[in-house]
């Protein structure tokens, strides 16, 4: 009797492990329905998978779990009243419709050399620094945003709706870009936040780029 | 019990480590001759350098005062200043780019490009960093321009910029607030002259040697080798720090030598008082 029970069991366990092991390409989906999304902007393509390694773990800068805070602290998940948090399928779904339509614009808030470390495909490179106040081209990058200059200041009314990114939940680098932007007059409804950044999106196995 | 075995056996290991890496002792004699040779061409390499170094030496004792972001700050400062110089020439229709001295580039204009580009690449919607300026003059150069273009004389521009400025009808870069809290229009109009002249090919201002006149101060330090200048000023009534550098580098772009140099008396660049004692390094 026991050896039958045991022999039950074994069998459901082989089955479950053939069942779970990655049989093909599409073996790490984005969703159960979803194996890739697919978009292009202008005249580029791009295509986000997840890797299919399922015995891939993080490696390197990413995969660190403490840094020294001051610097690296966590940041709240409101980034500032108005600016909405997302997570990764959302933010699947800003490039796929709002950036491909050329509505929208993902940014990423992070300094150039990071930048150039990996990036989420076609994301624009808008340093936090280039954004505050004392850039005395600040206006320029407004303006090349969608704000339009009139009499009475910058009128975003038609600027594009962002979504800004940085290293992660313990970056600040976002949060002082979504504050010097809604600083500028950038409306807070027209800006969301991924908080979780490259290193949630580098931990779901999503395609980045090296820019 | 267990324990002193274990010892006995890692100083063992230790002993037996020891005896196999230690050299023998004509390898041993080798080495030091090496180590006389190496020292002697060190020696002979450190020879001239004293001499080499010490022009330098100023700038090497400022060196642990500068803070570690005055950079963009600065930059940013001088950018101003000299946008508002070319955006006045160019409203008495002389086109000056916003940065003559090709040698110095703008890390925020730079960034800022590239920021530019990349929006640019995915809208398409292509805007040049600060160049084609539509965005609109600020008041003071407005008023420069409208005074200029009147042929108004230097007395009447520095009297109506600093009521507008008085009025808060005008903001005005920090370097050239003087030490009564005045606009110094005088470096504002030479800085325009300047550029100017830079623009139509001239040659960039020459570097003048102040060692006398009132408020500086010469000191001569004798070294070893050969004698150090210090020189200092002190600040004088209706000084700016845009005209301090004009009086000892002939340019105002060079006022952040003395502000960096200077930060532990300087809160900023507006900031200087009558009777401040600046340390001026030497370029």
């Amino acid at each position: 009797m026991s050896f039958e029970i045991r022999a039950f069991f074994a069998t459901i366990g082989v089955l479950a492990a053939i069942s779970a092991a990655p049989t093909n390409a599409q073996g790490v989906r984005i969703t159960s329905d979803v194996d890739q999304v697919a978009f292009s902007v202008g005249e580029q393509n791009f295509t986000i998978t997840r890797g299919q390694d399922a015995g891939a773990t993080l490696q390197g800068e990413f995969a660190k779990t403490s840094r020294p805070c001051p610097e690296f602290c966590i940041q709240p998940m409101i980034a500032a009243a108005g600016v909405a948090p997302l997570g990764e399928l959302e933010v699947l779904g800003f490039l796929e419709n709002d950036v491909s339509a050329g509505t929208g614009l993902l940014l990423d808030a992070r300094l150039p050399d990071w930048f150039a470390k990996a990036a989420i495909p076609a994301a624009v490179n808008v340093p936090f620094a280039a954004l505050a106040a004392e850039n005395p081209y600040q206006a320029d990058i407004l303006r090349a945003l969608g704000a339009v200059e009139t009499a009475d200041g910058l009128d975003f009314s038609s600027a594009r709706s962002l979504v800004i990114y940085d290293n992660g939940a313990w970056d600040e680098q976002a949060t002082r870009a979504i504050t010097a932007l809604i600083a500028a007059g950038y409306p807070p409804a027209m800006i969301k936040n991924y908080r979780g950044g490259l290193e949630d999106w580098l931990h779901l196995g999503l395609s980045v780029v090296l820019p | 019990m267990i324990r002193s075995i274990v010892a006995l056996f890692v100083f063992a290991v230790a002993l037996c480590a020891y005896i196999v890496i230690q050299p023998d002792k004509g390898g041993r004699q080798a080495n030091a001759e090496q180590a006389a040779v190496a020292r002697a061409q060190t020696d002979s390499i450190l020879g001239p350098l004293p001499d080499a170094i010490a022009p330098t030496n100023a700038a090497l004792i400022q060196a642990p005062m500068r803070n570690t972001a005055p950079g963009l700050a600065l930059e940013t400062e001088h950018a101003q200043m000299e946008r508002t110089a070319a955006n006045v020439l160019a409203g008495l229709g002389l086109n000056v780019e916003p940065n003559p001295n090709a040698d110095r580039v703008d890390p925020m204009q730079e960034m800022t490009a590239s920021v530019l580009s990349g929006i640019g690449a995915v809208t398409g919607n292509r805007i040049k960093a600060g160049f084609e300026a539509p965005e609109a003059k600020s008041a003071l150069e407005l008023l420069v321009v409208k005074a200029l273009e009147e042929g108004q004389d230097d007395a009447y521009i520095n009297t109506v910029v600093n009521a507008a400025a008085k009025a808060g009808e005008i903001s005005v870069p920090d370097i050239l607030v003087t030490s009564d809290g005045d606009v110094d229009t005088a470096v504002l109009l030479s800085s325009i002259i300047s550029q100017a002249q830079i623009a139509a090919g001239g040659p960039a201002p020459a570097v003048p040697n102040v060692t006398t006149g009132e408020g500086v101060e010469v000191r001569v330090v004798q070294r070893a080798t050969q004698a150090e200048q210090y020189r200092f000023y002190t600040v004088n009534q209706g000084d700016s720090l845009g005209a301090i550098a004009v009086k000892f580098y002939g340019s105002v772009d060079k006022f952040s030598l003395i502000y960096d140099a200077n930060r532990q008396i300087l809160s900023s660049p507006n900031a200087i008082k009558v009777g401040q004692r600046l340390s001026i390094p030497s370029l």
